[in-house]
């Protein structure tokens, strides 16, 4: 363009006419190119479609040629199980290190919401498990440091007595303690065990040493009973535990859906009312983990006859022995 | 057989007593002796073939129904709220103590029984149905036992379904 410029300023006419010239060739050349251009871009739509398939179709015969291969490879990759575990381990360790650092964020709360549903859904039953365990390690542990502090004073008593102790040991006479006294005097007999829901006082089970009055309206008036005392003097978590009457004695040891009354004539001494708890939470781990809410006959049957084996044919089978 | 507890509930001198008595034993008595605490007694029905045994709970009366102990309520299949058809001060709080029995026991199914029928003429009956706020489910009269099987059917089927 620079030069096209500097012959147009000098107006040298030669020059001029050469340049003309130049262009009217262009023009020419165009008029001359033009329709073989045209001609063989309509020979190209034409045959396009054809031309297009056979590259595509070389193109796809290639790509397939090598997935083929490289499906070999993996086979053989995957039937060497070492040359698996070569190329798998790093992987999946490398996930196992993500999940072990991202398990809190990511998965926490799913788990952590999914066992509350869990446990909510089955909330009755595992209270049903755990509280006769929970009841005996704390009775355990109560009984013990009872029993600590009993030895304690006795010995106390025994040393500031030492007349009684003298007296004892010239005649071979060894003294009792006074519960021990007490419950020889007057030996505690279970008379009668029921197994009662909790809040409709409908009898689970029952069993007796002698046959008494409609046991489904025992096991009722106890619930009203023991409804009526702990809603009348409605302290904190409060439970009513003994009822007594002349020689007789109720004990009644509270679970979660259900309470077990045992009816007892003689006197309870605290130790024997530990083994008799003891032995109601033993019954109730073994016996009463699971317990419909509607009861029916097979229900009663069940528990009644594990509570005749398990607290009166081995009294019975001793006493005959 | 399944077992259910049934409370019988209402005012005082209703007729609870007398209906529970007319059921059970089949008796009737006009001497008046009000209840202390709570009577427990049990019938066994026959509903379809299945037997169904009753657990009845006869609570003492109380004007007001929250002043009967909460848990008297628990595990309950079947409330019996009776009112005596002759004295409109046991059923002027109607709704309201219904209201109450509902919340108080969510499962359990709720009758509404007027007693004492037959110390009324028909006339007089329908007087009291059109007053009350909440119909009854039934009537009855422990005196002549009119209903008493009836109304322990309805609650025994109505377990059954």
């Amino acid at each position: 363009m620079e030069q096209l410029q500097e012959i147009l300023l000098t107006g040298d006419r030669t020059k001029i006419q050469e340049v003309r010239d130049i262009l009217d060739s262009y023009d020419l050349l165009s008029e001359r190119v033009s329709p073989i251009v045209q001609d063989h871009l309509q020979t190209f739509r034409q045959n396009y479609p054809e031309e297009f398939r056979s590259i595509v179709k070389g193109m796809m015969e290639d790509r397939l040629q090598k997935t083929e291969a490289d499906l070999a490879g993996l086979n053989a990759l995957i039937q060497t199980k070492d040359q698996l575990a070569e190329k798998v381990s790093p992987i999946v360790e490398d996930h196992i290190e993500l999940l072990k650092q991202n398990y809190p964020k990511e998965f926490k709360v799913a788990v952590n919401k999914l066992i509350e549903r869990k446990l909510k859904d089955s909330q009755e039953e595992i209270l049903n498990v755990i509280t006769p365990v929970l009841g005996k390690l704390i009775r355990k542990s109560i009984t013990h440091q009872f029993q600590m502090l009993k030895e304690r004073i006795d010995s106390q008593v025994k040393s500031t007595f030492s007349k009684q102790g003298l007296f004892g040991k010239i005649f071979g006479y060894k003294s009792k303690g006074t519960e021990e006294i007490l419950s020889d005097a007057d030996e505690t007999i279970i008379e009668e065990v029921y197994v009662i829901q909790r809040d409709s006082g409908l009898l689970l089970g029952s069993a007796a040493m002698e046959k008494t009055m409609d046991q489904d309206v025992i096991a009722g008036m106890f619930t009203a009973i023991k409804a009526f005392v702990e809603d009348a003097f409605q302290r904190e978590k409060q439970e009513l535990e003994m009822i007594e009457y002349g020689n007789y004695k109720i004990y009644i040891q509270n679970f979660y859906s259900y309470y077990i009354a045992v009816a007892m004539s003689g006197s309870i001494s605290a130790t024997e009312k530990d083994e008799i708890s003891t032995k109601l939470h033993d019954f109730a781990e073994l016996e009463l983990k699971h317990i419909p809410k509607d009861i029916d006959d097979s229900i009663n049957t069940r528990i009644s006859d594990r509570l005749k084996d398990y607290f009166f044919q081995t009294e019975q089978a001793l006493k005959s022995a | 057989m399944i077992s259910k507890k049934i409370i019988l509930t209402g005012s005082f001198g209703v007729g609870k007593t007398s209906l529970f008595n007319k059921f059970i034993y089949n008796k009737f008595d006009d001497k008046y002796l009000t209840t202390i605490g709570v009577k427990v007694n049990k019938k066994s029905i026959e509903i379809e073939g299945e037997e169904v045994s009753l657990l009845l709970w006869d609570i003492a009366g109380e004007v007001s129904q929250d002043k009967i102990p909460n848990s008297y309520f628990l595990g309950s299949s079947g409330i019996i709220y009776i009112f005596d058809l002759t004295r409109p001060s046991t059923y002027k709080n109607i709704s309201s103590d219904i209201e109450y029995l509902n919340g108080m026991a969510n499962d359990a199914i709720v009758k509404v029984v007027g007693n004492k029928c037959d110390l009324l003429t028909p006339e007089k009956i329908e007087e009291v149905k059109a007053i009350l706020t909440t119909p009854w489910d039934i009537i009855t009269s422990a005196k002549t036992g009119e209903n008493v099987e009836d109304l322990f059917l309805s609650l025994g089927k109505a377990f059954l379904e």
